[in-house]
């Protein structure tokens, strides 16, 4: 049986974000997940499902952030519980397949990290690249940067077509009080001036690394129709996990995960990319967004620069992307940064960057959102749609 | 004082004069059963992967299954050690110290005529020369009396 229109998004946990010191990464799971709660007009004990996106590797002054932990500290004791260890992106399926199953009722997914503030990442970057060390080869910028370079080699793409991305998601920065670039404007100018950072890539193609949390709650239309906001409905959802890693791929330039995912999504939701009014897509690295809506069909390879060209995912575009900042501009928070603003259009509450008349573009009556993880091996697509 | 780093091999001899000399300060591969007949062929300055003997697949990484057919039997070769360079990257900043001196350098993945794909270096050529689709040929970096890496350069 389908599982279109059966379930929604119907809270959103934030927490401050940007460099937050003294602040462990359990702190920010609870803060968000308790915030979330509230928003949702839910108590604690309502709470029945909880899921953590993976754990970094705990900053030295901390223990392992396991999902016992954050339960422990909420006070509840669930009847799902889950988190995932390496990036395989598949939350949102578990938490829907979770309550289809009716294992529960109402799900937290959470993620929470002082990535900034602490030494987490760097004993991240050299565990998650293993031997690829040996060679100088470290973390996640690194193999975007292959993957990139392979791309420029096989159809027109390059900084030339990043710099949209780029900038299209800081002018959305510039409208979110909340977002860490707020204030801080990109000019495609400034985009060129920066330095090669691993090339391809310059600093402002790489997502940021910042302390805070983030949390949603679901559950099924039918108790969400009951609850403080309008639900987030999700109407599809597809993943596909390709899991070579990156130096032995050879889907790096697409098709990606990204279109198998994408055409379960489309297919359970019954729509096509042309339904799509606003995009909120998993940026680690500009070239993530250009290969994911090229995986969505959006455009064709080497079509990305002119299809970009003129302002198409900015505030007054065709097609918004990132209405937050997304990763590259508000924070990261995997995939919960496109989702929870997905959610947050969708209800509505988005203030100086609602999507609508307020910002010369289509009112988001569906929302097309993605996650990914590692090199391009994880892809989840999901469609969130207002009911 | 002589401290052993577990994960770069860094060897640092402080003599009393605290000069402090250091042997290899990179990275090393990590050896299990899987890995090790490639590594020791490096050693030998030999390319060693296995080979599907039933459908002929050259594995990479090494595995105890052909993830084409799941065939068990597999016979190591010696690759010629020419490929094509598939995809590059250069880096202008180091993530770890061993790397500061290397600045700009280029990582790189080389697909072999045999088929696999490896992750490698390429070196003796200027970056910004780089390109995909290039010509290269193995050439072996005896990093300790333990390890050879194999590395690539230019050529045919």
């Amino acid at each position: 049986m389908s599982l279109k229109d059966k379930y929604a998004i119907v809270g959103v946990g934030y927490t401050p974000q940007g460099k937050i010191p003294a602040r462990t990464s359990l702190s920010f799971h609870l803060e968000a997940c308790v915030n979330a709660i509230e928003d949702a007009g839910l108590k604690k004990n309502d709470i029945d499902g909880l899921i953590c996106y993976r754990h970094f590797p705990a900053s030295s002054d901390e223990n392992d952030l396991t999902p016992f932990v954050v339960a422990q500290h909420m006070g509840i004791e669930p009847k799902y519980l889950y988190q995932d260890a390496n990036c395989s992106r598949s939350h949102l399926q578990n938490a829907i397949s979770a309550l289809d199953s009716g294992l529960c009722n109402y799900v937290i997914i959470s993620f929470g990290h002082n990535a900034r503030s602490s030494d987490s990442m760097l004993t991240m970057l050299n565990e998650f690249t293993g031997d690829d060390a040996v060679f100088g080869h470290f973390g996640a910028t690194g193999g975007y940067a292959l993957a990139a370079q392979r791309a420029m080699h096989e159809y027109r793409t390059g900084p030339e077509t990043w710099k949209h991305i780029a900038v299209g998601h800081r002018k959305w920065a510039c409208l979110n009080p909340n977002a860490i670039m707020y204030g801080k404007p990109l000019t495609f100018e400034d985009y060129l001036n920066y330095k090669w950072f691993v090339e391809p890539f310059r600093l402002p193609d790489n997502c940021l690394l910042n302390d805070g949390g983030r949390a949603i709650v679901l559950t099924s239309l039918e108790r969400a129709r009951d609850l403080k906001h309008r639900p987030a409905v999700i109407m599809g959802l597809g993943g596909h996990h390709p899991s070579t890693d990156i130096k032995y791929s050879t889907s790096m330039t697409g098709p990606t995960g990204a279109k198998k995912a994408s055409e379960d999504a489309f297919g359970m939701a019954g729509i096509t990319v042309n339904d799509v009014d606003a995009c909120e897509i998993y940026d680690c690295f500009t070239y993530t967004v250009e290969i994911t809506l090229q995986d969505y069909g959006f455009f064709a390879p080497g079509e990305g620069e002119d299809w970009f060209k003129g302002g198409t995912i900015e505030p007054g575009g065709r097609i918004p992307v990132n209405t937050s900042g997304g990763l590259l501009s508000e924070a990261y928070y995997m995939g919960l940064t496109p989702l929870s603003e997905a959610a947050m259009q969708i209800m509505g509450r988005c203030g100086q960057r609602q999507l609508g008349p307020q910002t010369k573009t289509k009112n988001p009556e569906i929302i097309l959102c993605s996650d990914n993880g590692g090199i391009l091996q994880s892809h989840s697509c999901s469609i969130l749609r207002r009911l | 004082m002589q401290r052993q780093r577990r994960d770069t091999a860094i060897t640092l001899v402080l003599y009393p004069e605290e000069v402090i000399i250091m042997v290899y300060n990179k990275p090393l591969p990590k050896l299990n059963p899987d890995v090790k007949p490639f590594w020791d062929g490096c050693k030998n300055h030999e390319l060693r992967f296995q080979k599907c003997q039933v459908c002929g697949h050259v594995l990479w990484p090494p595995s105890i299954i052909c993830p084409k057919c799941y065939n068990k039997e597999t016979q190591w070769i010696i690759a010629g050690g020419h490929g094509t360079i598939y995809t590059y990257a250069v880096y202008h900043i180091a993530y770890h110290i061993g790397f500061a001196n290397d600045l700009p350098y280029v990582v790189a993945i080389v697909e072999l005529d045999e088929g696999p794909h490896i992750l490698t270096n390429i070196i003796d050529c200027n970056p910004q020369k780089i390109k995909c689709g290039m010509d290269v040929i193995v050439v072996w970096d005896d990093v300790t009396p333990e390890t050879t890496l194999p590395k690539f350069k230019p050529g045919r």
